[in-house]
């Protein structure tokens, strides 16, 4: 059976870890964790996924296929996009269901984001590794001997020049931060419920990479999330009111291997990935309800608005300024904390935010959201896009 | 400010070696030049992204170019380049059109976009060197 890519399958399922710092679980019982909590929210179980796409490292689709118990996996894709991968992977699991490859797909997404990447005293290291694919060489070959080994150092040679270029304020940065820290007190999972932050916090806070302070950072946690996608078709029959894919799009900068030689330092792949969404999705930047924006940093976000059409270059600014952004605001953004401050998750944390956002179910629920964009990004500028809506 | 001499060296392969050994045996920036159409291009490619030629080499430009933007890290992982913190690690577009990044001894404070700069390199390994760039 064939049917439409756009429209044509939604996320009947979702699951979500805690996002802790540190802890006792294995990075392969967090990704399960979050796999058997989505199947069993769709109302299935392990017989009926027929197609996998796992996290970029940490572990394969053999794997998790063998500990849920999944009998027939017809296909499975790997995507490596860094953080705008878990986002860029509804788009290919989209593509299969209406090919009818496979009918039914579990993504997750997991890892030891505190415990594993560098030595802390209460960490639990692993020895499993995540897949650095195109970053690992540029790194290692061409900054890291600048001493420039972290993304906050990496981004901040094109944010810095966003900043210089349109003379972006603090104050825009900050209310990025201040917003998703606000929104982050009404999540029960959020790393950062029970510590807000205040404006003299934010600015008290020490540089790390110009004009990335502390707080412009998002915040690296212990996590995993996991959606279950099936056709409308079955979606409909299932237990929770379905989110239905209307439209994605992935989009890569020129080069997307290494930023030093792009022709323009702020054309990344996110503003070729937002308008083909729209187009696909059949929808306008207006239509829009709720956003959940990747932000791994507060500048990423700003540039992100512009790229979707929300503000002109270099005046994100004054959309931010505007409480558009706020839960009471136009476009609510990052309702569960976002990365900043629920918890860094590569973005499946705010499709699994965005599913529930479209349920009703949300903590900080916007009330009758209806349609929701989803942003992903990642590796050294890689974008990708993900609108869904509610079944009409 | 003393250069470090404790940092991170990497053991580059493929064309990126080819790039530094070409730096190493001439004492100077090389950047990589198409043979058929002359393009310079920066990082090594197999082939130029104008006319789809492999056919290439490794060349010394006149090490003249200007700041086209900066990472001021006021930390970094690495323990040879974090004593300097904060520094800055400039992006600096050559004459010849490619941009690289390059250390320099300027303090963040003094440095400004635009800037004309001159390039060196400086050998830390059989197989690496580092390249600077600071005002002429």
């Amino acid at each position: 059976m064939t049917s439409d890519v756009w429209g044509g399958c939604a996320i009947v399922g979702v699951g979500e870890t805690d996002y802790v710092r540190g802890g006792d679980r294995h990075v392969c019982d967090l990704i399960l964790d979050a796999a058997i909590e989505a199947i069993s929210d769709a109302g299935l179980t392990p017989a009926h996924i027929d197609g996998i796409i796992p996290p970029p490292g940490y572990m394969s689709t053999e794997e998790i296929a063998a500990h849920l118990g999944v009998p027939d996996v017809a296909y499975h894709a790997s995507i490596l996009m860094g953080g705008a991968s878990p986002t860029a992977s509804l788009q290919t699991a989209a593509m299969a269901i209406a090919a009818g490859v496979a009918d039914t797909f579990l993504i997750c997404m997991g890892w030891n984001g505190y415990s594993a990447l560098r030595p802390k005293p209460d960490a639990r290291p692993t020895k499993r590794t995540m897949n650095l694919g195109p970053m690992g060489e540029t790194v290692r070959n061409l900054y890291a001997p600048y001493g420039l080994m972290s993304a906050a150092q990496h981004y901040s040679l094109y944010l810095r020049h966003y900043v210089e270029r349109y003379g972006v304020p603090e104050d825009a940065a900050a209310a990025v931060a201040l917003t998703c820290r606000d929104h982050a007190q009404l999540n029960r999972k959020a790393l950062m419920r029970g510590r807000p932050l205040t404006r003299d916090e934010y600015d008290a806070a020490p540089f790390i990479a110009e004009p990335l302070r502390k707080f412009d950072c998002c915040v690296e946690t212990d996590c995993a999330t996991a959606i279950v996608v099936t056709s409308i078709e079955r979606a409909r029959d299932l237990p929770h009111p379905p989110a239905v894919y209307l439209g994605g799009a992935e989009g890569h900068p020129q080069p997307a291997d290494e930023i030093a030689n792009r022709p323009d330092l702020l054309e990344l792949g996110i503003h070729r990935a937002a308008p083909r969404a729209f187009a696909r999705a059949g929808i306008a930047p207006t239509d829009v309800d709720v956003l959940e924006i990747y932000d791994c940093f507060t500048y990423v976000v700003l540039l992100q608005l512009e790229a979707l059409g929300y503000a002109e270059p270099g005046d994100a600014a004054s959309f931010v300024a505007d409480g558009n952004i706020g839960l009471e605001g136009r476009y609510p953004m990052n309702t569960h904390g976002g990365l900043l401050s629920q918890g860094h998750c590569w973005g499946l944390n705010h499709v699994v935010e965005a599913t529930r956002q479209l349920r009703g179910t949300a903590d900080a629920q916007v009330p009758d959201a209806e349609v929701a964009l989803v942003t992903g990004y990642g590796d050294l500028g890689d974008g990708s896009v993900a609108i869904l809506g509610k079944d009409r | 400010m003393s250069r470090p001499t404790k940092t991170y060296v990497p053991s580059p392969e493929w064309i990126v070696l080819d790039w530094h050994h070409a730096c190493i045996e001439t004492d100077a920036l090389c950047i990589q030049q198409c043979d058929k159409c002359g393009r310079w291009r920066h990082p090594p490619r197999r082939c130029c992204p104008d006319c789809f030629s492999d056919s290439y080499e490794f060349r010394p430009v006149a090490g003249t170019g200007s700041v086209r933007s900066l990472a001021v890290s006021h930390r970094s992982l690495d323990p040879g380049w974090n004593e300097r913190a904060p520094y800055a690690v400039l992006l600096v577009e050559l004459d010849e059109g490619p941009s690289v990044l390059a250390a320099t001894d300027l303090c963040p404070a003094e440095i400004e976009i635009g800037q004309p700069v001159d390039l060196t390199t400086e050998r830390r390994s059989d197989d690496f060197s580092l390249v600077w760039a600071n005002p002429r």
